[in-house]
């Protein structure tokens, strides 16, 4: 099930929240308004944490994690360290990473298994999220991009790429990441689908700019209802072929 | 895409306001204060100026009037039509062709009287002729008054069309008056359209939007359609007819079968008939509506067999789309939109087909290309016989199953956003970071956190596994004990043999020796000797020495001591610590440090910074004999730039008297007396 949601204003869900598998944290922001939209649909199950990364909100595009570890940057403070190691049950391995390229989120995007990283990620880093997140690495490009944790989301069941990727490099990287992948837009064609969408094994949050086609795209490719990825080249077709082209 | 917006449109003033807007900004933002006594040149520039201000201000204005009128040939075809049908094409460029000719009059007025203004010789000619301008060009525009009126109406008119985008996925409903087309539009989408039960109820076009499969459908009501020939339709109906002509748009024909329009089905088929050339290319519906009225079955044979020769017709249009000849369904539809009968699945049938023949050219089109990646799915290729499970919690899967049978039942769950409410809203509830925390304890919850102490951040020193590890240590420790309490025994001599009892003797004395050796260089460490070292080779000279001695010959030594003491120069002050803050330092010490380091530095050769030297010293290499000379050259190059830069710093107000003695004051003969003697 897909919510539509803003954070103050900004359709870029993606860069203040950060969703996996076992738990999720939140930007802290002026109201509550944002926090109780993970909090109701999410609270019962797995927890909910606000919590701000090196004092920024855009905590989303600074950490990587998955349902075994969570990874943050060394702008970290000790403070918000601790706060995480309370919140977080302790099956997540909390650990900071002494990495030049501090924003984790946009240049680490995994799921449970997989995870694809930054072309020029410390050796160090790339052992670290081996590590901690238990997951095969792969350095990669997604359609000449190297933010790769910006330009695609992907969960266990399914993923979503910047739309200029071409057919080869979907079938390239669905094969390592083994779930099914399409290429596709968040927030009325915005590329930066990271950014505009955070999403685990059962639910996604997209920005409030999304349109029915995108939604529509993103619950089928996360399998998120009943519909299968299969559904984007049999029923969706027409529409997709009439909004795109 | 262009964008049709009327909506933005600036006001066109009536020609009063115009002539009041134009000249009030003239006199506001102009010079206006000017006198007999300038300079004529000035004069003239002073009005030259207003008459030109007024021009610029007046072809500005015409301008944007010209410009933002849409030209009916750029527009699309449909606009350009729907404006001709509304206001006259004719009429229309008429009223922008003459605010051009106005605007270029009023240019040419300007530069006519610019350019008497040239020859004008006094303040009252220039100002004649600058009134004279003015008042032309004022003239011309109170002439296209009647002109700026229509625009202005226009302007309104156009503000209030609805904005339909031509290009869009469109569905349009045509038919005779008063057959539930506008009812129709009203069960579909929001728009709000008048229904009455009288013909042309609807009198313009009227717009809403429905969604069918996740795309957004512009839904058309136009006014109803007489059958008559092309001239005599009026306005009304024009609209309709346009709006069929250049829409690329799903058609649907409505046909009252219960004939409770006023119309004879017989009447409504002879309109399909004769506007049926408009249907070209566009997929088309028959829409049999009020079967409430009259089912389609139990019509008389004649009205079903127009009815069927309409439907074959509509057939045609779905072999235009490629669609296969003898699949007839959604071509002939029944509905009644009192009841709601039908409604649906007519939206469907149109926009389904109106859908398919869209992708249909588009499929067709070079951008297809482009997006084919984005209708593809890259499904796996298994690399590995690694599983790769989904990570789903229990309890989602139980609120699914659960959902399905019972969604309304579910007790809701208390926000953060509900507290927030109740606690004074957003800004004034601040949350707990720490309520949700997962803690052995649950009173340990709003414990605070130490984050520095004794000036170390505790961070730095927390060990996770301290507890296991100060278990390993103490077990250690423990075993350890043990061990020592089993061999406790004490290093004995009588067990050595006589060579290792003196081999040990000697490391003793040795380490003795060098312990001896340590303590009196640390004793000394660091100091200067009291005597130079020049006078001093054995280090025999120390006051304890003489004290020694004193004492010895009967003399208290304690005084020598001291005086000896005091007269030994001190240790060399060290690069200290204090040199480091020196800032905090000047704060109370400042002035008396300041001193000090002045007289350090006269002791020393090298300057650690610069300073000024006195005027007049003489510097080797100047070729000066003595100061004396230094101060008298440095007198006379004062005193000879001294006139230059006095003039150099002369400006206009300063006062000059040009010529001390004019000629004509002291030359000629008086009537008395010479010039000189009188």
């Amino acid at each position: 099930m897909a919510t539509r949601l803003q954070f103050e204003n900004s359709c870029e869900v993606g860069v203040f929240s950060k969703l996996t598998n076992a738990y999720c944290l939140v930007a802290i922001g002026g109201s509550e308004n944002f926090y109780s939209t993970f909090e109701g649909e999410l609270a019962d199950i797995i927890p909910v944490v606000k919590t701000s990364i090196g004092g920024t909100r855009i905590i989303g595009r600074l950490c990587a994690g998955n349902k075994n570890g969570l990874l943050l940057p060394h702008t970290t403070t000790d403070q918000e360290l601790q706060h995480l190691r309370n919140s977080l049950p302790d099956s997540v391995i909390v650990q900071r990473v002494e990495e030049r390229l501090s924003a984790l989120g946009n240049c680490i995007a995994c799921n449970d298994h997989v995870a694809l990283t930054h072309t020029d990620l410390d050796r160090e880093t790339e052992e670290m999220i081996a590590d901690v997140l238990g997951v095969e690495v792969f350095r990669q490009t997604i359609a000449g991009n190297i933010l790769v944790g910006s330009y695609c989301a992907f969960s266990n069941r399914g993923g979503l790429v910047h739309p200029h990727t071409s057919i080869e490099d979907l079938d390239e990287l669905s094969t390592l990441l083994q779930v099914p992948l399409v290429a596709g837009t968040v927030n009325r064609g915005s590329d930066v689908i990271a950014a505009g969408l955070t999403v685990n094994d059962w639910t996604a949050f997209c920005g409030s700019d999304t349109t029915a086609t995108e939604l529509s795209v993103i619950e089928s490719v996360f399998k998120l209802r009943e519909a299968q990825p299969s559904a984007i080249v049999d029923e969706m077709r027409k529409s997709l072929i009439d909004t795109y082209v | 895409m262009v964008q049709y917006n009327f909506k933005k449109i600036t006001v066109v003033p009536t020609g009063k306001d115009f002539v009041d807007i134009i000249l009030s900004r003239t006199q506001r933002q102009t010079p206006t204060v000017v006198h007999k006594g300038y300079a004529i040149s000035r004069i003239r520039q002073f009005y030259m100026r207003k008459v030109k201000y007024t021009q610029q201000n007046f072809h500005e204005k015409l301008s944007t009037i010209i410009d933002e009128f849409p030209r009916l040939d750029d527009i699309h075809p449909f606009y350009g039509d729907l404006l001709h049908v509304l206001y006259n094409k004719d009429h229309y460029k008429l009223a922008l062709g003459q605010i051009n000719t106005a605007r270029n009059l009023i240019g040419k007025v300007s530069k006519d009287y610019v350019k008497l203004l040239k020859y004008g010789d006094s303040l009252y000619r220039c100002k004649s002729l600058k009134v004279a301008a003015l008042g032309r060009m004022c003239t011309v525009i109170k002439r296209i008054g009647p002109s700026l009126a229509y625009l202005e109406q226009i302007r309104q008119h156009m503000a209030r069309l609805p904005s339909i985008d031509p290009n869009t996925r469109t569905i349009l409903i045509c038919g005779y008056p008063n057959v539930g087309k506008s009812s129709f539009i009203n069960k579909i989408t929001r728009a709000d359209v008048d229904v009455q039960p009288y013909a042309f109820t609807t009198k313009s076009l009227f717009v809403g939007h429905t969604d069918y499969k996740y795309l957004r459908y512009q839904v058309i009501d136009t006014p109803g359609i007489l059958d008559r020939p092309f001239e005599d339709r009026n306005i009304i109906e024009m609209c309709s007819i346009t709006a069929l002509a250049h829409l690329r748009a799903a058609v649907l024909f409505f046909l009252d079968l219960s004939g409770s329009c006023g119309y004879s089905i017989a009447q409504q088929a002879a309109l399909f008939h004769s506007i049926k050339s408009l249907f070209m290319n566009k997929p088309l519906v028959i829409v049999c509506n009020k079967t409430d009225l009259q089912p389609l079955e139990t019509l008389p044979e004649e009205d079903m067999k127009l009815v069927m020769e309409m439907k074959s017709e509509a057939m045609k249009t779905v072999v235009g789309e490629g669609g296969e000849p003898t699949d007839d369904a959604g071509v002939l539809l029944t509905m009644s939109t009192l009841t709601e009968e039908g409604v649906i699945a007519v939206k469907n049938a149109a926009c389904e087909r109106l859908l398919n023949q869209r992708v249909e050219l588009k499929m067709k089109s070079k951008k297809i290309n482009d997006c084919l990646n984005r209708f593809h799915v890259a499904i796996p290729k298994p690399r590995d016989q690694k599983e790769r499970p989904v990570c789903i919690p229990q309890a989602v899967l139980e609120a699914k199953a659960k959902k399905a049978e019972e969604a309304a039942e579910k007790e809701k769950r208390k926000l953060e956003r509900d507290l927030e409410n109740e606690n004074g809203g957003a800004g004034v509830y601040s949350a707990s970071l720490k309520k949700h925390y997962i803690l052995a304890n649950d009173e340990w919850k709003e414990d605070i956190m130490p984050e520095i102490l004794d000036g170390h951040n505790v961070y730095d020193f927390i060990d996770p596994d301290i507890l296991q590890r100060l278990e390993e240590l103490e077990r250690e420790e423990g075993l350890r004990q043990e061990q020592e309490a089993d061999d406790d025994f004490e290093m004995d001599d009588t067990e050595l043999t006589p060579e290792q009892q003196e081999l040990l003797a000697q490391i003793r004395k040795k380490k003795s020796l060098l312990i001896q050796q340590h303590r009196m260089k640390k004793a000394t460490g660091g100091r200067r000797p009291t005597v130079p070292r020049l006078f001093d080779k054995d280090r025999q000279f120390t006051s304890g020495r003489m004290g020694r001695e004193l004492s010895r010959v009967g003399i208290d030594p304690s005084l020598a001591i001291n005086r000896a003491r005091d007269k030994s120069r001190g240790r060399k002050r060290e690069r200290s610590s204090e040199r480091g803050d020196d800032n905090a330092m000047d704060v109370d010490g400042g002035q008396l440090r300041k001193k000090l380091r002045r007289s350090i530095d006269t002791s020393r050769s090298s300057r650690s910074r610069s300073r000024s030297r006195n005027p007049n010293e003489v510097v080797p290499g100047e070729g000066l004999k003595d100061s004396a000379q230094k101060a008298k050259a440095r007198k006379l190059d004062k005193k000879s730039s001294n006139k230059r830069n006095k003039d150099a710093k002369r400006g206009e107000a300063d006062r000059t008297i040009p010529n001390l003695k004019p000629k004509h004051l002291f030359s000629g003969k008086r009537s008395t007396g010479k010039t000189q003697r009188r």
